[in-house]
């Protein structure tokens, strides 16, 4: 190929991605150097000035996002690790062929990642309540002798909002496992067998190795989910309007965010810093999770 | 190339249909009006509108109705992105957030100053919309607070009316006890993430969240401290209420009939007149704070006023028709008064008629007399900015409080939060 022909190429290459390299500049770049510059500045709504360091100076010293961000951190040490091996065990074994009824199953544990975030949530709040069904249910079987008050008392809330993403996205993240334990070659099994390997080690030398790449993934995309936590906080465990109830117990950093925003005087420079600070937990957080991935 | 052609075609068709359409309803005004309850101001509104209408046929004017939250949440969202398509022409907006909104976003409301004749309506209304000495909201209603209770549940505890006048909230307590023990029913249906309680008790003693100057005012506060340590103590007195969530849950349980009273704004009557209970309900004054100087039996809940975005394409229309309706019908103000418990601010309608009636509802007393009284007594203050973040800011230290923690930590750990939340 001549040198003016390649540059054509090049060219018309160009051309046909420059559509969607503008509309991705326009709306995303764009935007995420604009919240950047946003971070720097202070005032009321639309009454804002540069104000250098000041945000972050605030950060530091603010309460409520200090006990955002515990609460945040809660949801993803607890829940994360819980919903990552759930979702391993039962992937693998609905990939169990001997198992009856295995569509059927599959198709319920997925089920719930794609019902509407809100129509969920309701139902939960609902379940939940002080005289809801779970309550109910509970104090027949008597396994609890008193009414929980999932979401008035802050413990019994937190648990309750990781129970409820946790029935959510576990069968989300079975998919990607029972995608992934397709292409294990079953001859690895075979011969592991035939060694007299037992079941726990096959599962522990053979199945999660093999894994490694899906659940760094998912592990990653969990993450980056559980830090951006809303619209559970904001629904099921919400009152009057406020969302994060009871005392802030499950306030998230989003929705730290939101308020700072929408509900109090709002303040776009504080709260582009607050969504700066996720991004750089997220990132961090995501090396080291591949440190760890490539160590093993 | 046809079938391009065809879409082109097609929609320069729709486009041309679309011009039309608009064309023709532009013959008639539209205007849309935000508000949040169905039963008071949803109602005094449509009230408005339909003798508005009888004069101004060519004025549509409809009204939409959210939750309150939804409401506030919604147009904060929009006048923050700079959307204003979707935005109503009038919006009704609660009087603690009013500074919140007219300084975080100058230019978004039409300043009314020259238009309407603010000495006619309360001073207070007027002052707390008033930025730079322009005057942005119509006043509609004063939430001046009073104590429902149900007179047949309370006879059954053996309390007649007078036993609630001039009492505390240590009183009340006591007599919530009784008539959980006579009636088995609790007195109040509480949602422990309202603070709404506290700040009915700090204005009944003349004083809120910030001074005068809108710095925070809950250190050394003898008023808030007091109202705080009240307000946990009718918590820790399980007896006393049925632990309730949301707005729904909260009227649900005083029209059901499963709590014997309710203390809040007037503008709760209409709610509570539309449980079909006439001759059971009746009305005290609040309780007071107990050692307090300068505690009242009276103060304000709430209240709201109109306010007309810029954006508005009907800017003229809406104008006129609250100047039209909202500053100058008496008449409707009567109506509105008995129908809905809309206790309004606009001075002239305290002569009408039905501002000294009796109502069977609530057993033939003259609730509005009484009412229009204990406006006259409320303590001022005023509201500053950021009467949201205090909110939350006791809300997080109420769980706390109620398992027994100290007041004077709790009121540190409000204050240093507040005044983080203030810059």
């Amino acid at each position: 190929m001549s040198n003016a022909e390649s540059r054509r190429g090049n060219l018309a290459g160009w051309a046909f991605i420059a559509p969607a390299m503008v509309l991705l500049g326009l709306f995303m770049v764009y935007p995420i150097f604009w919240s950047l510059w946003m971070s720097f500045q202070t005032g009321k709504g639309l009454n804002f000035k540069f104000g250098g360091l000041a945000n972050i100076i605030r950060l530091t010293k603010d309460p409520v996002f200090q006990h955002a961000l515990s609460n945040t951190m809660i949801f993803l040490v607890v829940q994360v690790p819980v919903m990552i091996v759930m979702a391993l065990l039962f992937a693998v074994a609905l990939n169990n062929p001997a198992l009856k009824g295995r569509a059927i199953l599959r198709t319920a544990i997925f089920l719930p990642c794609v019902t509407s975030l809100v129509a969920y949530s309701v139902l939960f709040k609902s379940m939940f309540a002080v005289d809801g069904v779970v309550n109910h249910t509970l104090m027949a079987l008597h396994v609890i002798s008193a009414p929980i008050g999932w979401m008035v008392e802050p413990f019994w809330a937190k648990v309750l909002i990781i129970l409820a993403i946790t029935w959510r996205w576990t069968g989300y993240n079975m998919v990607f496992y029972l995608a992934a334990l397709q292409n294990i070659d079953p001859s690895m099994y075979e011969a592991a067998r035939i060694d007299g390997v037992p079941a726990w080690a096959r599962f522990t030398r053979i199945t999660i190795p093999m894994l490694r790449p899906v659940i760094l993934f998912t592990t990653v995309l969990s993450t980056i989910g559980t830090l951006q936590l809303f619209d559970e906080v904001n629904t099921i465990t919400a009152s009057a309007g406020n969302g994060g109830m009871p005392a802030d117990s499950t306030l998230t950093l989003s929705l730290y965010i939101y308020n700072l925003l929408f509900k109090f005087v709002p303040n776009y420079g504080y709260a582009a810093t607050v969504s700066w600070l996720i991004v750089l937990i997220v990132a961090v957080l995501s090396w080291i999770q591949f440190q760890v991935a490539k160590e093993r | 190339m046809k079938p391009f052609a065809f879409t082109w075609r097609t929609s320069l068709l729709a486009a041309a249909g679309i011009q039309l359409l608009t064309a023709t309803m532009a013959l008639a005004t539209d205007v849309t009006v935000w508000c949040w309850d169905p039963n008071f101001n949803g109602a005094s509104m449509n009230e408005a509108i339909s003798r508005y209408s009888a004069g101004h046929p060519d004025v549509k004017i409809k009204v939409v109705d959210f939750a309150k939250a939804d409401l506030e949440q919604k147009l904060q969202t929009q006048l923050a992105s700079g959307q204003t398509e979707g935005l109503p022409d009038i919006v009704l907006i609660e009087d603690y957030g009013a500074k919140k909104y007219l300084l975080s976003f100058p230019g978004a409301f039409v300043p009314m100053t020259g238009l309407i004749d603010y000495s006619k309506f309360a001073p207070y209304k007027v002052e707390l919309a008033t930025v730079d000495g322009k005057t942005y909201s119509l006043p509609f209603d004063s939430g001046v607070t009073g104590l429902f209770y149900r007179t047949d549940l309370l006879e059954q505890a053996g309390y007649k009316a007078a036993d609630l006048q001039d009492i505390t909230w240590d009183q009340l307590i006591d007599i919530g006890k009784k008539v959980a023990e006579k009636t088995g029913k609790p007195m109040f249906g509480i949602d422990q993430n309202d603070a709404g309680a506290v700040r009915i008790m700090m204005q009944s003693a003349g004083s809120w969240y910030f001074k005068d100057d809108g710095k925070a005012n809950i250190k050394d506060n003898p008023v808030f401290k007091a109202s705080l340590a009240t307000w946990v103590k009718m918590l820790q007195t399980k007896e006393l209420y049925k632990p309730v969530s949301g707005w729904g849950d909260y009227t649900g349980a005083f029209n059901k009939g499963d709590v014997a009273a309710v203390f809040t704004g007037v503008w709760m009557t209409g709610t509570i007149k539309a449980n079909g209970m006439s001759g059971k309900w009746a009305v005290a004054p609040i309780p007071k704070l107990a050692g307090v100087d300068g505690a009242t039996h009276y103060s304000n809940l709430g209240g709201s006023s109109w306010y007309v975005l810029s954006s508005s394409k009907s800017k003229d229309a809406a104008l006129d028709f609250l100047k039209t309706e909202w500053a100058g019908d008496v008449d409707m103000y009567q109506k509105i008064l008995v129908g809905q418990g809309a206790f309004s601010s606009y001075l002239p309608a305290r002569d009408g008629e039905a501002y000294s009636a009796k109502d069977d509802y609530f057993g033939g007393q003259g609730v509005w007399a009484s009412f229009s009284d204990w406006q006259a007594k409320i303590p001022g203050v005023n509201y500053g900015v950021y009467t949201n973040e205090a909110d939350a800011a006791v809300a997080a230290q109420l769980p706390g409080l109620v398992a027994g923690g100290s007041i004077d930590d709790a009121i540190t750990a409000i204050d240093a939060q507040l005044e983080q939340q203030m810059q």
